[in-house]
Formats: C-alpha cells, structure tokens, sequence
C-alpha cells in the first residue's frame, strides 16, 4: 500500500498580506479592466437574451461549408447571420438575429409557402399599423385546408379566423408584436429550405423579442441576490467585517468572471449566468474556511498584530484551500475536456471561477479585512465565549 | 464522537442502503430491470427535453383581450340595464384591458347608476367624479382573473395535446401570464402549434320565441335578457351575396359581437335568451359519427357530465316544443326543437357539416375553449440523436471527472483515507440519483455539469476534515483523538462552505427554467446529500475502521 503525498504541504510561511498593496492593484485593474471591456467590447451574447434563433445543423455529407452557409442563408434577408462550427467539423451552430416582424419577414413568408404550398401562392402585409398578413391561394380552399396551408407557414390560425366557405384570400389579423413572433418560426423555415437538402435539422430554438430582456432583469437580480444573501449568511455567522470581505470577493469574482466571458468571446447565456452564480457561491467557499480559521485565532491570539494573525491563518489553511480547488479543479476540467460544445462556456468559466475563488479568498477577502480595520479584539462577546468553552473542551480532550 | 452507538451504525447504513435501492433503477441494464418488478424498473430520472429529444415551447397568454372582451360583454349589459333603470346616459365605453367608463346625462342619476352597475359585477371598483364613472378591475381582481385563465389554459391544453395520452407533455404556469409546455420525442411541431392555437366555445340557448313569433329577421328592440346571434347558414348565404360585407366582418377589429354583426349586416339570426342552458365546459366526451337515418349526415354526438346532464334535463323539460339553440364561436349552429325531456345526459349536434369538420370540432368540444389566445414566444426543438450526443459527452465528462477527482484523493490522502472520501462520493452521486427518482425532478444536460461539480465538491468536507486530522497529529494527539476533534473542528466550516453554495443553488432554481434548473437541482441536492455521505457517512466508515483496526498511528 502507498503512502499519502502531502500534496500542499509548505515548510515555509508565506507573507501573503505583505503583497496587499500588490494585490489591490491587480485586482482592482482586473475588475476595471472587465468593466471598461463589458461597455467597450460588449458580452457575446447568446440568443437566451438577445433573442433570434439558434439552428444546429449537421451536414449529410461529412464537413459543413462555413462559407457557403453563410452565403446562402445571408441571401435570404434575415437580418445578421453567424456561423461557428459546433463540436466537430460536420456539425454547425446557425445563429440569426431576431426577426422584427416586417416587410422582409413577410416576403420570406411568401417564399416559404411557394417552396412548401405550391408555386402560385402570394402572402402580403395587411392594412399598415396592424400586423394582419394576408394569404392568397392560386385556388379556392374550405376552412380546413386553409388552416393546412398557413400552417406549413408556421403559423397557427384561429377557429374564428378562418374563412367561411371557400375562398381564395383569407387575412390573418395579428397584432405588431404577434407578428414579431410568428417571424422568428418563418425565419427558421426559410433556412430549413435552402439547407435542408445538405443538411439535417439536428435542433432548433427560437426566443421571441420579449423574453430576453426579462432574462436580462431577472438574472441581474439573482447574481445580486445570491451576493446579498450569503454575504447575509456570513454576517450572522462572522463579525461584519468578514460579510463586506466576502461581498467585496464575490463582486471580485462575478466581475472577473464576466470579463473572461468578453476576453474570450464566450457564448453568455443561461448556463453561463448559472456558471455566474455558481462561482459566487462557490468562490466564497474558501473565504469561508479561511476566515473561520481567523476567528479561531483571534480567540487564541489577542495580541497579536491582524496582519500577522490573517497570515498565520492563511498559512495553517493553505493546504485545505489548493486541495479543495484542485478537487473542483480536475471536476472541472473533466467538463472542459469532454463535456461537449453546449458545455463548453459554462465549464470555461467556472474553470477561471475555481482559480479566481482561490486568490479572492486570500488576497481581496482577507487583505480587505484588514483595510476594513478588524483587530483581534474586535469579535462579538458571543463570539469569544464559544472560546472559552473551546478551550475547556480542549482541556478535558 | 467516534464510539458510535450501534443503533446510529444501523440508521446510517440503513439509509445508505435505501439510497442504492432507489438509485439502481437508473444504472442496471434492460436486462435485468425486465426480471424486477414493474414499480420498481420504472421508477427512474427523467430525462430533459435536451437529452431526450422533443419540443419545448413557451406560451403567451393574450390576456389583455380577454379582459377586453370581458369588459365589453359588461358594457352591453350595464347599457341595457341602465336604460331598463330609465337612467339616462351619453355612451359606455371600454377603457383598454381595465375598465369600463359611463358617461351619464345627469350628475343626480350617479347613486342610481352605481347600484344598477355594481349588481352585475360587485368585483368593481368605482372611482371618477361628477358625470362619469370609472369601473375598474381592482389589481386582486385582475390577478385572480388573470390566474383563472392561465390555469383554465394549462387544463384545456393537456387535453389538447396529449389527446391520446402517449406523449406524456409537461405543462406548468410560468409567471403571470405564461405556460410552458414540454413535449418529449416530437420532432415536428406543425401539428402539435395547430392544436395549441383554437378556440372553440360552445353553449346552448333556448331560442325567445316571443320575439321569434313576430316574424321579424331583426326585430327594432330586444329585452335585455335576449340578444341575436346569425345563424351558419345565414352567414353562408351573406358570404354569397355581399362578400364586402362578410370581409369587413372577418376584419373588424375589435372584433363584432353577434348582436353586432345582425344589427350591421343583417344575415338571418336567432333571438336567443343570454342565459346559457348549459355550456362546453360541461360536456364530458363528444364524437364524430354519422346519421342512422337520413342518408347518414355526418354529425357531433355529445355527453355531459352530471352537472350539465341535470341542467340540460331541467332545461328541455320545461320547454317541449321550443327551439334549443346551439351556438359554437358566435354562430348558430343548429336550433332544433325540443321534442321531449333529454335526460339521459346525451345530444347530438345536427347541421351542414362535413366528415372532417364533425371530426375536428368534436375534438375541440372534447377539449373545450381556450380562454385566451396563445403566442409562442420561445421554441425550442432537439433531435433525439442531438439528445443522444449530449448524453454521451455530459456521461463521459461525468465519469472522467469522477475517476481523476478519486484518484487524486487517492494519492494526497491514501488507500484508507482516500478509499473512505471516494466511497463516501459514491454514495453521494447514488444518493442525488435516489433523491431526484423520488422527486421526479429531470436530469439536463446542465444537470450532468451540477453533478459532476458536485462530485468534486462533496470531497471537500473530506478534505477539510483530513487536513485538520493531520494538523491535530502534528500537534501531538493520538490517532484516536485527533480524528475525533479533525471531524469535530471541521464541522463548522463544512457546513458554512456547504451552505453559501447552497444558496447560491436555491436562488438559481428560483430564477432559472427548464435546464437550469436541472443544474441547480443536481448541485443543492448534491450539497445536502454530501453533507451525510462526506461526514457522517464516513464517520461510521471511520468507526467501525478504527475499532476493527485499533491504529496507534495514523497514516494520512
């Protein structure tokens, strides 16, 4: 049997506190340099909360010809097209702005329904200020098979909008904002026809104008209100001092964070903001062992100088902390490696959140308790007494 | 604290245990689940939509015409009740999705006109001075509607949808006005949008054949309780002789009332009382089938349930020899006379129907109306092979991450300590299998990502609790006392660290949908569950350990 390697363990104390100064420096300049790179760069966006469509499509024949798939679907006047291979070199990840709902959707309407109804079809815009369109068919159809046709559109017709009796002509009224909508599925339906007969639709998703700047709000409030939260959590548990130390590490990392997003272009969706919240939540994990440690130690150590007490504690805590990150750390890297292109954004940034979290805990957390002016006597008279009954405890172990 | 008492051995083996009993499910083979029992096989994760395959899609409800439709539907009745009350009035008109607003001749009539109107509706908040009266829906009232109509749609969809009952949808309200409907293994989705988006109301009137008698297509004035509704045929026949009529009628925005469309355009109508007999949210079953005699027309046969079967009953005993009016999207349909009691709780709906139309809106009728008009806002549909990619990178990942996540704890913390952090991450990952078969919850491809964090996670309470064993040990304890105060110590920090990544996971859950959740189900759950298999589970593992082994020294 082997013998366990102290993989972290130093003979030498480190002064970490004493590149305080160092530190702040660094971080702060990261922090800003992220902020200035949201504004100036802007975050990659994915169509979670930018709206537009995603097609994954996968060529019948081996290898995706990037540039003619840019060529063909950008000729079909959809507004802003992007192109990334998605995974391996046969399968690719459309992207297409989101649809406005306007003259060009409808004249891609007209074209979907001659590709998939028959050459005589004719879709126009209805009266202006509405959203109406109005469908004409080169023969008279019954109800139903009016609902058959539009609905090789995308678009679903209500019982009381269907003609009575057959004609040739049938408006669909529709609301500016329906249309919008009904847009993004014509836009889908017209890439599936010009790709269709090389490619295989493997997957679609579509998110109308509405919902993305809801996500937006929604998910700015979760990162806060996870930040608040726990940095709640570390008040009841620690002095104040230590809550403002982990929100200040939390802003630290969520911030950064986001900066490797722009850096690197990263795909921001939904995963990615979950990626987001998770780092915040994790990151504080090692503040967390570490200020305990502190507390420890302000308990055994009155005299003693903050600064040289925050650095025994990191010190005795030093090993736990790089283990517990490597733990993460290969976990994570396991997803980086094989966990496949959806993954691919999340697992890059909670890779930077684990390393991130490491140094946060040590050089934004502890070194802002001391600018936030802890000293070893400043803990809660509930706080010291859990000492005493430490120490007797200790006694009689 | 490690001299466990034998009893806590068993209670925590005992649930150890019951977790590997509702994880196996999830990792035996088909050919061996196929011997077990049926209950048992079958109570396994669910697999998201991202990893199944099939298509999600989000829903709106047009919730503001509902409410305006509502609203005008009040307003013709306060008109015919105040000029029933001889109060005098300018116009009745309908502030957008909110309110109604009566503008009065005289200021004294005010009291009057409030007690008139709030009989109708007492849900009503009046406000406005002088001449007008404002009445709004208070905010609880126009929730409460709001809600009714979401979860009327929600119920109307899965009949809808899941006519046949194999595709096992998932719909749930999200928000306000929003509903999600999942449906798993569909690649096209053309069918599926057709059904989401029709009405189709359906109810029966007894035809006022006072006014009927008088001969008059469209008599000058109607009582209160009675309105006009044109009949199918006569709206065919306007459609043939003034076709600029019957298109303004399609077009008309906002939409005409019957009553509307008999007074403008005058097709042939119906006198029938407002009250309804009994409507389509009664019916229980209808089909399509034909005729025994007359050539075998085509035709709706009907059921109701209990409540609608009385009703109809009381209904058509009362009044043999009378027409009964069946009106389906504001035409009338049929109105045939009443030859005897129907009690037997059945009906069928004769009219010029073709075999597909019965076939289609006996479907309709079976599901009922849909209160609200429903627009996709979001769609998304994966192929089964696209699901079968995912689930292959997310299993690869997962196992990578685990074998490199245990042999590291191998290696810094050796066979016996390693051996009992990685059982105890075994555990762990069967105990979230467990938790989510019994929750139900789905498992996403952000769900594997949850796990597999978690994996790497749950073996930081170990790594915690170790490194403190070995800082007692180098302040001179003994093997024994220093893994008792190692656990003892390392607890708080545990479980501060445990907890603050624990909220994190809640708040997402809170914000998130559909994978997401699934992410931030796999991680708290793992949390929680790590918290019994990093510490107390390996603690027993410790004590039976160290009470079989008896170390003098601790190699760690």
């Amino acid at each position: 049997m082997w013998k366990p390697v102290h993989v972290f363990a130093f003979k030498r104390k480190f002064d970490f506190l004493g590149q305080r100064r160092t530190a702040l420096i660094l971080s702060t300049l990261i922090n800003i340099i992220s902020i200035v790179a949201v504004f100036a760069v802007g975050l990659n966006f994915g169509i979670d909360f930018k709206g537009g469509i995603a097609i994954q499509a996968k060529a019948k024949d081996g290898t995706a010809e990037l540039d003619q798939l840019r060529t063909t679907v950008g000729a079909l006047g959809v507004g802003e097209v992007a192109l990334q291979e998605f995974g391996d070199p046969s399968t690719v990840l459309i992207r297409v702005q989101r649809q406005e709902g306007d003259a060009q959707c409808v004249a891609g309407a007209q074209r979907v329904m001659q590709k998939r109804a028959g050459p005589g079809w004719l879709v126009k815009p209805g009266a202006s200020g509405t959203g109406d369109v109005e469908f004409t068919s080169p023969t008279p159809l019954d109800a139903a098979n009016w609902r058959d046709a539009v609905s090789r559109a995308g678009l679903t017709l209500q019982e009381r909008q269907l003609p009575r009796g057959s004609t040739n002509t049938a408006r669909i009224d529709m609301s500016i904002e329906q249309r919008a909508e009904w847009c993004q599925q014509v836009a889908i339906k017209q890439v599936e026809d010009v790709i269709g007969a090389n490619y295989e639709m493997r997957g679609t998703e579509s998110v109308g104008p509405k919902i993305g700047d809801e996500l937006m709000r929604s998910g700015i409030w979760a990162v806060i209100a996870t930040m608040f939260a726990i940095a709640a959590y570390v008040w009841i548990r620690f002095e104040w001092q230590f809550a403002v130390g982990a929100l200040i590490a939390m802003l630290h990392d969520v911030i950064s964070t986001i900066g490797i997003f722009v850096l690197f272009q990263l795909d921001f969706s939904l995963t990615a903001l979950a990626a987001v919240l998770t780092i915040a939540g994790y990151s504080i994990n090692d503040t967390v062992v570490v200020f305990d440690r502190v507390r420890e130690n302000m308990r055994r150590y009155k005299k003693m100088s903050m600064v040289d007490l925050l650095n025994q504690s990191i010190n005795e805590t030093l090993s736990r902390t790089l283990m517990t990150s490597a733990t993460v750390f290969v976990a994570v890297a396991a997803l980086v490696l094989f966990g496949g292109p959806v993954l691919q954004s999340f697992s890059v940034a909670m890779l930077w959140g684990v390393i991130v979290g490491t140094y946060s805990s040590v050089w934004v957390a502890c070194a802002g308790l001391v600018y936030l002016g802890l000293r070893s006597d400043s803990l809660r008279p509930a706080d010291d007494k859990a000492d005493k009954a430490d120490e007797t405890e200790k006694a009689g172990a | 604290m490690l001299n466990l008492p034998r009893w806590q051995t068993l209670v925590i083996a005992g649930i150890t245990l019951l977790s590997v009993l509702f994880a196996l499910p999830n990792l035996l083979p088909a050919s061996v689940l196929q011997h077990l029992p049926q209950w048992y096989a079958t109570s396994r994760i669910n697999l998201g939509l991202d990893l199944r395959g099939g298509a999600h899609f989000l829903l709106e409800a047009d919730l503001r015409s509902v409410l305006n439709e509502r609203l005008t539907n009040l307003s013709d009745s306060v008109r015919a009740e105040l000029r029933k009350q001889q109060v005098p009035f300018k116009d009745v008109t309908v502030e957008s999705g909110r309110a109604l607003v009566v503008s009065l001749r005289d200021e004294a009539n005010r009291t009057k006109a409030i007690d008139a109107i709030r009989a109708f509706d007492p849900t009503l908040a009046v406000s406005g001075t002088g001449d007008t009266i404002r009445l709004a829906y208070s905010e609880q009232e126009l929730t409460r509607r709001k809600k009714e109509v979401i979860d009327q749609s929600i119920e109307i969809l899965r009949r809808r949808v899941d006519e046949t009952g194999t595709l096992e949808p998932t719909i749930t309200r999200q928000g306000d006005e929003r509903i999600l409907l999942q449906v798993p293994g569909i690649k096209d989705t053309t069918d599926l949008k057709r059904k989401i988006n029709q009405t189709a109301k359906l109810t029966f009137h007894l035809v006022n054949e006072d006014i009927a008698a008088t001969g008059q297509n469209i008599p000058q004035t109607v009582p209160p309780t009675t309105f006009l509704v044109p009949t199918r045929e006569g709206m065919l026949e306007l459609r043939r002789t003034n076709p600029k009529a019957w298109e303004d009628i399609q077009t008309a925005n906002p939409r005409l009332s019957p009553e509307q469309i008999c007074r403008r355009y005058q097709p042939q109508c119906l006198p029938v009382l407002k009250r309804v007999v009994v409507g389509g949210e009664d019916l229980d079953d209808s089909k399509a089938t034909f005729e025994q005699q007359q050539g075998g027309r085509p035709i709706i046969s009907f059921t109701f349930n209990s409540a609608g079967g009385r009703a109809f009953c009381a209904a058509t005993r009362a009044n043999i020899g009378k027409r009964l009016a069946i009106q389906l999207d504001g035409e009338i349909i049929s109105a045939p006379v009443v030859q005897s009691a129907i009690c037997g709780g059945s009906g069928i709906i004769t009219g010029s129907f073709t075999t597909q139309q019965t076939q289609e809106q006996s479907l309709l009728l079976r599901s009922g109306a849909l209160p609200a008009t429903l627009t996709i806002i979001q769609e998304s549909t994966v192929g089964a092979d696209l699901g079968a990619d995912a689930i292959q990178a997310g299993t690869v990942a997962a196992l990578v991450g685990t074998a490199l996540v245990a042999i590291f704890m191998f290696v810094a913390y050796g066979p016996v300590f390693g051996g009992f952090a990685n059982l105890a991450m075994l555990v762990n990952l069967l105990m979230v299998f467990a938790g989510m078969s019994i929750l139900g919850a789905s498992l996403t491809l952000p769900g594997i990502a949850g796990l597999v964090l978690t994996v790497g996670m749950a073996v930081d309470s170990n790594v915690l609790i170790y490194e403190r064993v070995r800082e007692e040990k180098a302040l001179g304890r003994s093997a024994f006392s220093s893994l008792a105060t190692g656990y003892e110590r390392a607890m708080s920090a545990i479980i501060d660290a445990n907890l603050t990544t624990l909220i994190a996971g809640v708040l997402l859950f809170g914000f998130g949908s559909g994978p997401i959740r699934g992410f931030a189900t796999t991680l708290s759950l793992g949390l929680l569950t790590s918290m019994f298999s990093s510490t107390i589970f390996t603690r027993m593992l410790l004590a039976v350990w160290v009470r079989w082994r008896r170390p003098t020294e601790l190699v760690i």
